[in-house]
């Protein structure tokens, strides 16, 4: 049997089980691990510790990212901080849409963006934002289409983009130079977003409005909320001013210090214990994609199951890429989650590399298309956490029906940064 | 030597909420995935990877 026919077996072997683990109503995280453990022994490797191990370990920087940076952001939410900026800025700029359309937008993309993940701009401002736009007479499904969306772009906003840091670090590539590609399009994409989908929108009752949105306690003020965000920024410029007089600290360590200074600051005395056992389970099922999709990287390497697709992507007729991406990037998001970037993104960059494309400005492109996938079966993790947060009623299809030209918008702005990458190279600032 | 002692702190103490997580969670497939993502956090720890 040849290589090729062997590999193919494998992949077989590994979707059908993926597909009947699903089936069988098991949590797409453990339908990978199946998955994997089906590929190792279709592969003749039985059941390979050593690679299982291995693959564990492939995330397990971005994890600690991960869990340390949610945790400042949940502590920022339970000391009140998060409530007062919005009520604030809801308070000086409710009779002034433009200005606080801006303002929401930044409200949603940070928590994402320093996070890399878009359910915790769900979970940390979504559902506040969504009071707000209620009051704005916005419907709840064209809310949800809101947020989810601006979700999406903050989770592959810098400085975390989850996709592009996957995907950098399988083919070698450092994490370096995407700071400006991902921040325009996701902050201009937003923007538009927020004006297209929300232009009906009314000024807000501010007192009925104010009702509904949590109190921040008295004593809360602008210095405890922004403090923290001074101290990690200080630790990020630092470590660049003075490289050879600073130890090297990490974003998970430099998001541990903001997140000791936001618990020191609060007003209101919180147990840190209750809320980082909190931030754990709330994070269970990305940390878990995150190491399911590790180990069944790993076996796809082993088994020769990555190589094949590699090379059926990289054989591809290049048009037939570029116009398949709009499709496959969310398609493989919402079957694959994170285990895309790896699993699709790696050979996309390679290809698109090889033929003298700019594999930063591409891989920037393709991560703002991927996040759009959350929204879609049989995962939409994001979607779905998005419609409870929101507390839409009806079909799960209006927030798909409301998404659905953002989505077509984001969809062009990636693909076009795709093709158009070598003339974008500038943005890189490399 | 001292942010590698505080990255094991670190360490330690996310592989202390898993395990609490672990012990407190009532569904299978969720202490199944604990106890995945628990591997990486106590062979770092003990300094078996």
């Amino acid at each position: 049997m040849s290589m090729t026919t062997s590999a193919q077996i494998i992949l077989a072997v590994m979707v059908a089980t993926y597909i009947i683990a699903k089936a069988l109503k098991v949590s797409t995280e453990l339908s990978m691990l199946a998955a994997a453990l089906a590929g190792a022994l279709a592969g003749g490797a039985g059941i390979p510790a050593r690679h299982i191990v291995e693959g564990a370990f492939t995330y397990l920087d971005i994890i600690l990212i991960f869990i340390t940076a949610t945790l400042f952001m949940n502590i920022l939410k339970e000391s009140g901080g998060v409530a007062h900026v919005i009520r604030g800025i809801l308070r000086k700029f409710h009779r002034k849409k433009s200005i606080l359309f801006i303002l929401i937008t930044l409200l949603l993309l940070l928590p994402g963006a320093l996070t890399g993940a878009g359910s915790v701009t769900v979970l940390i401002t979504g559902g506040m934002i969504a009071v707000v736009l209620g009051y704005m007479d916005i419907s709840k499904p064209r809310a949800a289409a809101i947020i989810f969306i601006l979700a999406g772009l903050s989770a592959a906003a810098p400085p975390v983009s989850l996709w592009a840091m996957l995907t950098a670090a399988g083919v070698n590539m450092p994490y370096v130079g995407f700071f400006l590609p991902l921040l325009l399009p996701c902050l201009l994409l937003s923007l538009l977003v927020i004006f297209i989908l929300g232009w009906k929108g009314k000024p807000v009752n501010l007192e009925k409005a104010l009702k509904e949105l949590p109190e921040a306690p008295p004593q809360m003020n602008w210095i405890r909320i922004t403090l923290p965000f001074c101290v990690f920024l200080f630790l990020v410029l630092a470590g660049r001013i003075w490289p050879h007089s600073l130890p090297i600290v990490g974003l998970p360590m430099m998001f541990m210090a903001s997140a000791c200074v936001s618990l020191l600051l609060s007003p209101v005395k919180l147990n840190f214990l209750r809320i980082s056992r909190e931030t754990v389970h709330q994070l269970l099922p990305l940390i878990g994609t995150l190491t399911c999709v590790g180990i069944l990287v790993q076996i796809m390497t082993l088994t020769g199951v990555r190589g094949l697709i590699a090379i059926t992507i990289v054989t591809l007729p290049l048009i037939a890429v570029f116009l398949t991406l709009s499709i496959v990037l969310p398609a493989s998001e919402a079957v694959l989650m994170w285990g895309a970037a790896p699993v699709l993104g790696v050979p996309l960059v390679l290809l698109f590399n090889t033929i003298g494309l700019n594999p930063i400005i591409a891989l920037a492109g393709m991560s703002i298309i991927w996040p759009l996938g959350d929204a879609l079966p049989p995962t939409a993790i994001i979607g779905r956490l998005t419609v409870h947060t929101v507390g839409m009623k009806g079909r799960y299809s209006q927030l798909l029906k409301h998404c659905l030209i953002p989505a077509i918008i984001i969809i062009i702005v990636g693909t076009l940064m795709v093709v158009f990458s070598k003339k974008l190279a500038f943005l890189t600032l490399l | 030597m001292i942010m590698t002692i505080l990255y094991y702190i670190l360490t330690g103490y996310i592989a202390f909420l898993i395990i609490w997580n672990l012990l407190k969670s009532k569904k299978w497939q969720e202490e199944a995935l604990y106890i995945i993502i628990l591997i990486p956090f106590i062979l770092r720890l003990f300094r078996l990877k």
